[in-house]
């Protein structure tokens, strides 16, 4: 049986970062039973605006397809930054992502945005947990969230594999995107999601990166951007993290629109074979 | 002469954003940000998601060089058709309201189907310009071939180079400020304090009148928490209008305040329009008929006319030409620049000298029935950002007279910058 806390405000996440940082080694093989809930989250204007500029998406009132994942980012890194949690936080690296929109949320929606952790598993290059965001409004379930993080490791080559990664499209770029070298701490600023690797070329090899790299949730959200305003309402995006987009950098966005679901990826503008991130996403329309 | 024209070009709908005060809750929303929500709330009233519309006719009156294709951009940030075309255009005041000329057009002539006039401005988030000084330096640096003469150049920019400019509100030939020419206007026409303040107390209670009775419930979309125009006062009265000091026009006799004027305001509008045929096929009815506009302009640089006074002679030959008297119309729309430009405008039409001299009519056009005018308040309530404000009347128009039912007539007028006007008429359908 799961136990609720409940939060009036999201927890700092610079405060879980540092905790994380200092935490002792992590084992175990069971998940915190703990649901963590923000309740009553009013959303702020000037935060929206600042996350549908920096994304793509239009200044306005609707809820970016992506953008209850940051409302429940702290919550999640909150949960994974405790003793209870078997995998350590700092070296959790995002591979997967699923998002379903149920209906087209406005910031006049008061949201309940409430996570556990689920599905602790092997992996052939160590071990997987789901972190699950499920986001009511009035009780009414609107939006819901998996995101699957993967500690490298021991692993097991027998794991169960998950669904695989559609075909980045190849061909011509429908748009290329010139990524500046400080957008991750831009997107730090406004996600809260400071983890080192995203900050800074010299914090990013601390961690063994050669410079810092895109937040994999702003590609994600970029990605959708481009796609079109549709993608904000009821629909579902799956997303494959690939390799990481070093910053600064310039990056090809490729979109397939011809098959049952729309398939869109990013790959290095110089050199190509790079892909960065492969996407589905299938709309009610 | 009456022109026959091959076919009738219909008003559907309109939408619009709430007008918001500069520097209010719009202040970091850009044209293309308030214009796309303006489409977009369109789209969604229509049902219009995916559709390849004729055209798209939009503009901002203040606009970033990078805005160059600012109606093109907004819709291709909407959900109608990527194949929709679009184009911008640029008439000051006039330009939401020539847009719709623009697109009845069309429509009339049977090149389009179906199209959105509008238009966007914002007050808040102008573009900054360095002084022209530093922009022939910069540009000669960027010239410069080799790194040496491009620090030769970066050594002649001097302190008194820097500076930014924003776009100011003032005549280009004649350094005055739209509100000062007003004010030589409305003394030459002895337009009183006291008559200023009325019209514009009225604007505010009409709009606010207009508001309870829930006449704006489907022609506005709230955009970024603001569901009402901010400007609205609805307990605006003559005596607290009183109170104000004057701020345009000098020392004794100057009647021009901040209350009687329209204060720099950002938002968007959007018009659609369509042939009968299309309308029918989308199951939209019909609420009036884009019937003719007119624009005329007058010669304000030299003094012979008063800067915002080219309706004034706009109205007389529209009426001209549709064969109708000022007089056969059931909602006069005369756009509140100032309170002092709908008085002189409807004083102008009054006088006997100026009818015969400047006009060249037989008589007077005639006084207008007040209680016709502008009834659901207009821009010193609502605000005026500029591209704007032809598109916010002429659907309300449209809905008033869709209410007044089939052959109601309307009339619009919109003084602009740089003495033009744009006039127009509506009929119900």
């Amino acid at each position: 049986m799961s136990q609720q806390e409940t939060f009036s405000q999201a927890p700092s996440l610079a405060k879980v970062f540092v905790r994380a940082a200092v935490a002792g080694k992590k084992s175990g093989t069971s998940l915190p039973a703990s649901e963590l809930v923000l309740t009553g989250h009013k959303v702020d204007r000037d935060h929206l605006m600042s996350y549908q500029r920096l994304c793509g998406f239009g200044v306005d009132d609707v809820l970016p397809h992506t953008y209850p994942h940051i409302l429940g980012f702290p919550l999640q890194a909150e949960l994974m930054a405790r003793s209870s949690f078997p995998l350590p936080l700092a070296g959790l690296v995002h591979v997967e992502n699923t998002i379903t929109v149920r209906r087209l949320l406005t910031a006049d929606d008061v949201l309940d945005v409430a996570i556990h952790a689920e599905g602790l598993r092997d992996h052939a290059k160590g071990r997987q947990v789901d972190l699950v965001t499920e986001v009511t409004v009035e009780g009414e379930s609107v939006w819901s969230g998996r995101s699957t993080y993967l500690a490298r490791g021991k692993g097991n080559p027998d794991a169960e594999r998950g669904a695989e990664p559609p075909a980045v499209p190849q061909g011509i770029a429908a748009a290329q995107w010139s990524l500046p070298g400080d957008l991750g701490r831009q997107y730090a600023a406004i996600s809260g999601d400071v983890n080192p690797i995203h900050m800074h070329p010299l914090t990013a090899k601390a961690m063994g990166f050669p410079k810092a790299i895109a937040h994999g949730m702003w590609t994600y959200a970029r990605v959708l951007g481009a796609l079109g305003r549709h993608v904000n309402g009821p629909s579902t995006s799956n997303v494959w993290f690939k390799k990481p987009v070093l910053l600064p950098s310039k990056v090809d966005f490729v979109v397939d629109r011809n098959q049952a679901l729309v398939i869109a990826g990013l790959r290095s503008t110089r050199k190509p074979e790079v892909e960065h991130l492969a996407l589905t996403l299938e709309t009610a329309r | 002469m009456t022109t026959a024209s091959p076919r009738r070009a219909a008003i559907l709908g309109g939408n619009r954003i709430p007008f918001a005060r500069q520097f209010g809750p719009y202040a970091k929303a850009s044209n293309q940000d308030m214009f796309t929500a303006a489409l977009e709330g369109l789209v969604a009233r229509y049902g219009l998601a995916g559709e390849r519309l004729g055209e798209v006719v939009g503009g901002a009156v203040i606009k970033h060089s990078r805005d160059f294709n600012l109606t093109r951009e907004a819709v291709l940030g909407s959900s109608l058709a990527p194949e929709t075309t679009a184009f911008d255009v640029q008439q000051a005041c006039g330009t939401g309201l020539e847009n719709a000329i623009l697109v009845s057009n069309k429509i009339k002539l049977g090149q389009i189907e179906s199209g959105i006039a509008g238009g966007v401005d914002t007050a808040s988030d102008a573009p900054i310009m360095v002084t022209e000084k530093l922009r022939q330096k910069l540009l000669k640096i960027n010239r410069a071939k080799s790194t040496v003469d491009m620090a030769k150049v970066a050594l002649e920019i001097r302190p008194g180079d820097f500076g930014v400019e924003t776009p100011a509100n003032t005549e280009p030939r004649t350094g005055l400020s739209m509100g000062e020419h007003m004010a030589i206007t409305a003394k030459k026409w002895g337009i009183t304090r006291e008559a200023q303040d009325e019209l514009a107390a009225l604007s505010h209670q009409n709009l606010a009148a207009a508001y309870d009775r829930g006449f704006f419930d489907d022609l506005m979309t709230s955009y970024l928490g603001l569901a009402k125009d901010q400007n609205l006062r609805p307990d605006s009265t003559v005596e607290k209008l009183a109170k104000l000091k004057p701020v345009f026009g000098k020392g004794e006799g100057a009647t021009m305040t901040a209350g009687n004027s329209t204060p720099l305001t950002d938002g968007a509008s959007a018009v659609l329009l369509g042939s009968e045929e299309w309308a029918a096929a989308h199951n939209i009815p019909v609420q009036a008929y884009f019937v003719d506009g007119e624009v005329a302009a007058v010669d304000y640089v030299h003094g012979d006319e008063g800067l915002l006074m080219a309706p004034a002679y706009a109205v007389p030959r529209l009426l001209a030409r549709q064969g109708l008297s000022l007089q056969d119309f059931d909602y006069y729309e005369i756009h509140e620049a100032f309170a002092s430009t709908v008085l002189s405008t409807m004083k102008a039409w009054e006088d006997e000298e100026f009818c015969t001299q400047r006009l060249g009519l037989e008589k007077p056009l005639g006084s207008i029935d007040r209680s016709k005018l502008n009834v659901n308040g207009s821009s010193l309530a609502a605000g005026h950002p500029f591209a704007a404000t032809g598109g916010r009347i002429v659907a309300s128009l449209a809905k008033m007279l869709h209410e007044k039912g089939p052959g109601s007539r309307g009339l619009i007028s919109i003084c602009a910058a740089g003495g033009q006007g744009v006039v127009a008429i509506l009929e119900g359908a």
